[in-house]
């Protein structure tokens, strides 16, 4: 039972890396990024390309991050020069678009053939009673360690990270200011696509993977980052491992096992039922 | 509403985009089959009617099976090089139905109806059987199949598969597991494909009929892109010797994987004949994992072993480039088949002197396969009973069993 609770931290820490991307590119840029995690997909097939082609595996991993990184990157300069005044919605509805074009994209170059790729870690295990941490899961949760404590602390203690709050919600007056907005921008897509790289690249070896399964696992991550508000980082990691966690221990419940997969929807569906309870309420006076 | 926005978009994607790469295929299929159609009868008798053969097959798409029409295409240009049957040279007609029942159901009419092949040879399809079981019968059309897939191959009147496949093949794996390895605590991982369930149960039930014995554990749920390792746990907590699975052969990579990972080495491993392949091998080997736990099952002679039973076949593939794995074994036995069932025909070949001729053939031995293949007029035909077992050891297989591990009848 306790092994399996520590078998979803992988997948949690993945869900809850990819979530806090989300978080972070609509808190800074006010955009809801639907093309994050076929982002970090791209840059995870584009690692196991390059490592079946003979590259050597940590430096095929990196070429993986630094790719969903620049890919990431490109996408905040188009929605940097084009889409800068246009409203959340319309900005969120070009990343869809993106989504579709980079999942065809990738389809054609990848294929839909399920891949193996191989462990991050293979020889690294912990054991710890008679639990077994291994390789992934000890990345996976460093990697969400990591990442909130420099998210905090860049948010709340640095001029750049209280200039990015600026801009999102005043991008204008930000400019006007004399803040380099682009620049900002482009910086926060790329952070944003190498943290979807690292987390896709993180999961990829725990199970078995086609290039569209990769990319949908913007389920979960929009489901955490929902339950986060798309505004608390915290409360986004937390959600991410709950997800993780309720979808494999599902898998020991044999009434519900074989519609375990539909947990981020659950999750979906139920958070938005509650965050619009009042307003319901309020329309229908 | 953005988020069902997106999954209805998400959705509607990929449905799309998996069309789109049917439709092209069929452009690609056709023009296979007119290659063929077009190769085949450059041999010596020109001027006699060629013998038409068909195969329908999964050649695109997401799991493809090129490899045992092309073992039988082999076999059958050798045969032509040799002066044909009787003079009449074989003209073998590869259909691609891109794993799609409309695609299947075309594939098939175009050969019975259009082309009026005399029998049907060397399909190996996602769900071609079930498909066109019912037609065949109703025309009179018999298949030897090369890799009978789908529960209706093995449960139709006219087709009559080489393969153990994957039921009769997991009845065998889980009867290796508990009377060959003896292991007390057999359980079973089953990958949740809903159509092949009942046939899956069936499988299991069987063995339970045979040996007397119950499962110590199950799952049934799998599925394909899940993260097995809380599987693996489940089954080392519910205190499994030995587990049996089915999947895909990157499944059997994935098991191994967290096997490795969470440190279970006491715990013994059979797959089917999916698993058996050299990359499974060389991937795990390269990994360290796996070695002395997984076990899979080979229908056939084992194709990695160099044994002389497949000299012929080895050569044969070799030379028509055709890569050398249990399906082409598959393809290459079925043609094989259909060029003795044809060479013993008296008189003219027709359908229905084929058809005759497959009905009344019973015990057909061969040195590839460990029980004796049949077609005959039962009502459902599974004539492979019989596997050999391999074992990973490092980087490649050996024989976990020399002789073959023949299912019981009854």
């Amino acid at each position: 039972m306790i092994d399996t609770a520590i078998a979803s931290l992988t997948s949690g820490g993945a869900y809850a890396l990819l979530g806090v991307g989300l978080v972070l590119t609509y808190r800074m840029t006010g955009v809801l990024n639907f093309a994050h995690a076929v982002v970090g997909a791209f840059g995870t097939y584009t690692a196991i390309v390059a490592f079946e082609a003979g590259v050597g595996y940590g430096a095929a991993m990196i070429l993986g991050v630094a790719v969903a990184a620049l890919l990431s990157g490109g996408i905040g300069v188009v929605m940097a020069r084009w889409f800068a005044e246009e409203a959340t919605i319309v900005r969120s509805t070009v990343t869809i678009a993106i989504f579709l074009g980079v999942l065809v994209v990738g389809f054609r170059l990848f294929g839909d053939t399920p891949r193996v790729v191989p462990a991050l870690l293979p020889g690294v295990r912990l054991e710890v009673g008679t639990v077994t941490l291994t390789g992934s899961t000890l990345l996976s949760v460093g990697g969400v360690a990591v990442l909130a404590g420099a998210v905090a602390w860049f948010l709340a203690k640095t001029r750049t990270g209280i200039v990015l709050r600026a801009v999102s919600e005043r991008p204008t007056t930000a400019r006007l200011l004399g803040v380099p907005l682009r620049t900002l921008v482009v910086a926060v897509w790329a952070v944003s696509g190498a943290v979807a790289g690292a987390a896709v690249t993180i999961i990829a070896p725990t199970r078995t993977n086609d290039y569209a399964s990769l990319a949908i696992l913007i389920l979960p991550a929009l489901a955490a980052a929902l339950l986060g508000g798309f505004q608390r980082v915290g409360a986004t990691i937390v959600a991410g491992f709950g997800i993780a966690l309720v979808e494999l221990m599902g898998a020991r419940i044999p009434a519900v096992a074989r519609y375990r997969t539909v947990v981020p929807f659950l999750v979906i569906l139920a958070a938005l039922l509650w965050m619009q309870r009042k307003e319901v309420w309020d329309e229908a006076r | 509403m953005l988020v069902t926005v997106m999954a209805i978009v998400v959705a509607a994607c990929t449905g799309g985009s998996v069309e789109d790469d049917a439709q092209t295929t069929t452009t690609v299929a056709t023009t296979q089959a007119t290659v063929t159609t077009t190769a085949a009868p450059a041999t010596t008798a020109a001027d006699l009617e060629p013998i038409k053969l068909g195969s329908v097959n999964s050649l695109t798409g997401q799991i493809v099976f090129p490899e045992a029409s092309a073992a039988a295409k082999a076999v059958f240009d050798r045969v032509n090089r040799e002066g044909g049957i009787d003079g009449r040279p074989i003209e073998y007609l590869i259909e691609d139905d891109a794993a799609d029942p409309a695609g299947a159901a075309q594939a098939a009419r175009r050969l019975v109806e259009d082309e009026g092949v005399v029998a049907m040879v060397g399909s190996a399809s996602l769900l071609e059987c079930a498909v066109n079981g019912a037609y065949y019968a109703e025309q009179g059309v018999y298949s030897i199949q090369g890799t009978g897939v789908d529960p209706l191959c093995f449960a139709s009147s006219n087709i009559s598969p080489v393969n153990t496949g994957p039921y009769l093949g997991y009845t065998v794996s889980l009867y290796f597991a508990s009377e060959v390895l003896a292991k007390e605590n057999v359980c079973a991982l089953i990958f949740d494909i809903p159509d092949f369930r009942p046939a899956m149960d069936a499988a299991i039930q069987q063995w339970r009929d045979l040996t007397g014995k119950e499962l110590a554990f199950s799952n049934f749920t799998l599925q394909f892109t899940d993260d097995v390792t809380p599987f693996v746990l489940q089954a080392r907590d519910a205190g499994c010797e030995v587990v049996v699975s089915n999947g895909l052969d990157v499944h059997y990579i994935g098991f191994m994987q967290a096997l490795q990972a969470q440190g279970i080495d006491d715990m013994a491993w059979v797959g089917l004949t999916s698993g058996y392949t050299a990359e499974v091998a060389e991937t795990l080997g390269s990994m360290g994992a796996g070695s002395g736990i997984l076990h899979v099952n080979s229908e056939f002679e084992p194709f990695t072993l160099d044994s002389p039973v497949l000299e012929d076949w080895r050569n044969l593939m070799t030379e028509a480039g055709v890569p050398l794995t249990s399906f082409a074994e598959g393809g290459y036995l079925a043609a094989t088949i259909m060029v003795d069932v044809l060479e013993g025909i008296d008189g003219p070949i027709t359908r229905e002197s084929v058809s005759e001729a497959l009905l009344a053939l019973e015990g057909y031995e061969h040195p590839m396969i460990g029980s004796p293949y049949s077609f005959g007029d039962a009502p459902a035909h599974n004539p492979n009973r019989a596997s050999k077992f391999l074992r990973l050891s490092g980087g490649t297989w050996e024989l976990a069993t020399d002789d073959w591990v023949v299912l019981p009848t009854g």
